[in-house]
């Protein structure tokens, strides 16, 4: 028993790596541009049907096909932003929370509805990145797993030092803080609403490109990360990058052990799926800035 | 609106038992979006748990009439309560929330309820779905037809009054700033809550009508995907009047049938369709398509035909005064 939940334990932290990535996603966005973007589940779902086509009709082999998908994403995200996200910048439009609200839905169902017909309604799966298990004693885990856990830390690692040290980052947090004193010092925003928005998207899509092989691809994959990156976002805190690792590692293990501990096993599964939804209520519910919240990004 | 009134009576003569089950389907679609625009439009509260409401009073009322033996009216109206006592449960927790808050809220409240449904498969029949006594034996669905059609305009009248009465300018004043309606003397906490239990109340009366109808509830209608047809819906026709809503509901639900050899591509259409309005006619292509019409009309004939007001093609910064919305309409 103690080795299962060890197990489960360790699934669960590869899970929430991957979490922790789509929310880390969906905070680089919430922050710069000021919107909760319904549509990042979608972007992450593409991701994974990006990679899955690299490696399918391409050849390229999967690890390379992980930044393929990414750039990918990264592309999408631009364009979405450039064709239907401008409106948010122009002191014009009225109500742009709003706005960013149904927008994004929109492209969510778009998305989803596009890839319906593009992929159709059965699940595919991606070759392995590492066929076979790592053995450690008694502990069983596909390599697969393994390496998303790892793939994925490297990519928050990246993502915390691009924001942290690189100008880009310097600039992005500046035009977080204040759009006016960023385009006073020289910052073009217009670039960084870009920038932001890829980013976010490359992160989501990365993310989906890792999972492929774990779990399979099917147009509604991105459903519930997207709910499941909320959830974690707003416990971390809106705005807050480590906020949103941390909670989405805490997320992931939870929701394992939740799975692990749920009396009736013939439901466990169906009613982890809601966990993280109730967590998302309760948090809303107790304390909507979260665990790590900064309130200049405070939602207007 | 007296063609448009002989047009929808004399609708089941006039067509054969398949688009008359689309027009029966139209009426319960042209509710929700009605109720939701109320909601979203008026109100300023994005929820998207609207069709959470409907599973829940269809759910209800079906639940109460399979197991208890309930009448099938008493049924309907046991629904609609509910969604009212759930709805202004979940408008008071979501008092503090505004916007995207408010959103993922209801988000998360319709997959919750739905996963529910899925899970506790000996009572609700899970995604195999329930079995629901119909509402009507005969032979055709004429009668439900014009019982959807009784609480299509019911419905429509009395959200119109509200929208129109005093409500309707406290709604929209905490709408366009909350704290300064506060400060005007509207009861914020209170009228929130209202809006979302009679939003729900609505959505409930349509959901125990669409179960009743259709025989068998499956926990999809809840879904994020119905939601997203009825928010394409609303904002194609225009979510923030009630009417365009409705007429947006109807086209729609017609084109979603017409179009029905495309299969999957309509989807793919509507939210097409959604972006765009969204994206260059805020306001709705009925209002759009009445600016365009009203331009071509020579100058003495413009504004007079009584469209504007009723399409409500007032937008946020310039509301209309409350009579001047819907006045071309009852």
């Amino acid at each position: 028993m103690t080795n299962y939940l060890l197990i489960q334990a360790l699934n669960g932290l590869v899970i929430g790596i991957i979490y922790a990535v789509i929310a880390a996603g969906l905070t680089v966005i919430f922050s710069i541009l000021k919107i909760v973007n319904f549509a990042h589940g979608e972007v992450y779902m593409m991701g994974g049907y990006f990679a899955y086509f690299a490696i399918a009709l391409a050849g390229i082999p999967p690890l390379p096909a992980v930044l393929v998908a990414m750039t990918l994403s990264f592309a999408l995200s631009i364009l979405v932003e450039r064709a239907l996200l401008t409106p948010l910048y122009s002191p014009t439009t009225e109500r742009k929370g709003d706005y960013g609200i149904l927008v994004t839905f929109g492209i969510s169902i778009f998305l989803r509805a596009l890839a319906l017909i593009i992929y159709g309604p059965y699940p595919l799966r991606p070759p392995s990145f590492w066929p076979g298990v790592a053995v450690v004693g008694d502990l069983v885990m596909a390599w697969d797993r393994v390496f998303a856990g790892g793939a994925g830390i490297a990519m928050l690692i990246g993502l915390v030092w691009f924001m942290n040290r690189s100008p880009w980052g310097e600039a992005l947090n500046a035009v977080s803080q204040s759009r006016e004193s960023a385009a006073i010092v020289g910052i073009n925003d217009q670039r960084f609403y870009m920038l932001a928005f890829g980013l976010g998207g490359a992160l989501a899509g990365g993310a989906g490109a890792l999972v492929g092989p774990i779990y399979s691809l099917s147009p509604s994959m991105g459903l519930l990360p997207d709910t499941q990156a909320f959830a974690i976002v707003i416990l971390g805190g809106m705005g807050s990058v480590a906020g949103s690792i941390l909670a989405g590692l805490m997320i992931g293990v939870s929701e394992s052990m939740f799975v692990a501990l749920f009396p009736d096993p013939s439901r466990s599964l169906t009613y982890a799926q809601a966990f993280s939804l109730l967590i998302l209520m309760l948090v809303l519910l107790i304390r909507p800035t979260g665990l790590f919240g900064r309130t200049h990004v405070a939602m207007e | 609106m007296l063609v448009a009134a002989a047009l929808a009576l004399a609708f089941p003569f006039m067509v054969n038992a398949y688009w008359l089950s689309v027009g029966v389907l139209a009426m319960f679609y042209a509710i929700v979006a009605a109720s939701w625009a109320l909601l979203a439009g008026y109100a300023g509260q994005f929820s998207f748990g609207h069709m959470a409401f409907v599973s829940l009073g269809a759910y209800t009322s079906g639940l109460l009439v399979m197991t208890f033996g309930v009448p099938i009216p008493f049924g309907m109206v046991a629904g609609v309560l509910m969604c009212a006592i759930v709805g202004s449960g979940i408008g008071f927790v979501c008092l503090r929330m505004r916007g995207p808050y408010l959103a993922l809220f209801t988000v998360a409240f319709s997959e919750v309820l739905r996963i529910v449904i899925v899970s506790e498969n000996e009572v609700t029949g899970g995604s195999g779905g329930l079995e629901v006594t119909p509402l009507f034996h005969g032979r055709t669905d004429a009668p439900y037809y014009y019982l959807g059609l009784i609480l299509l305009v019911a419905s429509l009248a009395i959200m119109l009054f509200l929208v129109t009465s005093r409500w309707g300018l406290f709604f929209r004043a905490i709408r366009e700033n909350e704290d300064a309606a506060a400060a005007a003397g509207v009861k914020v906490v209170r009228f929130r809550i209202l809006a979302f239990a009679i939003t729900s109340s609505f959505a409930g009366l349509a959901g125990g009508f669409y179960g009743h109808y259709i025989g068998i509830l499956t926990p999809d209608i809840g879904s994020v995907d119905q939601m997203g047809l009825v928010v394409a819906m609303a904002v194609i026709g225009g979510a923030e009047s009630i009417v365009a809503a409705m007429i947006g509901a109807l086209g729609l639900e017609f084109l979603v049938e017409a179009l029905r050899s495309y299969g999957q591509w309509r989807l793919v259409l509507f939210g097409a369709l959604l972006l765009l309005t969204m994206r260059f006619a805020r306001n709705g292509l009925l209002a759009l398509a009445w600016q365009q019409f009203n331009a071509i009309l020579p100058l003495p004939l413009r504004d007079v035909v009584g469209g504007k007001g009723q399409l409500g093609t007032g937008t946020a910064s310039s509301p209309q005064p409350p009579t001047a919305r819907g006045g071309g309409v009852s």
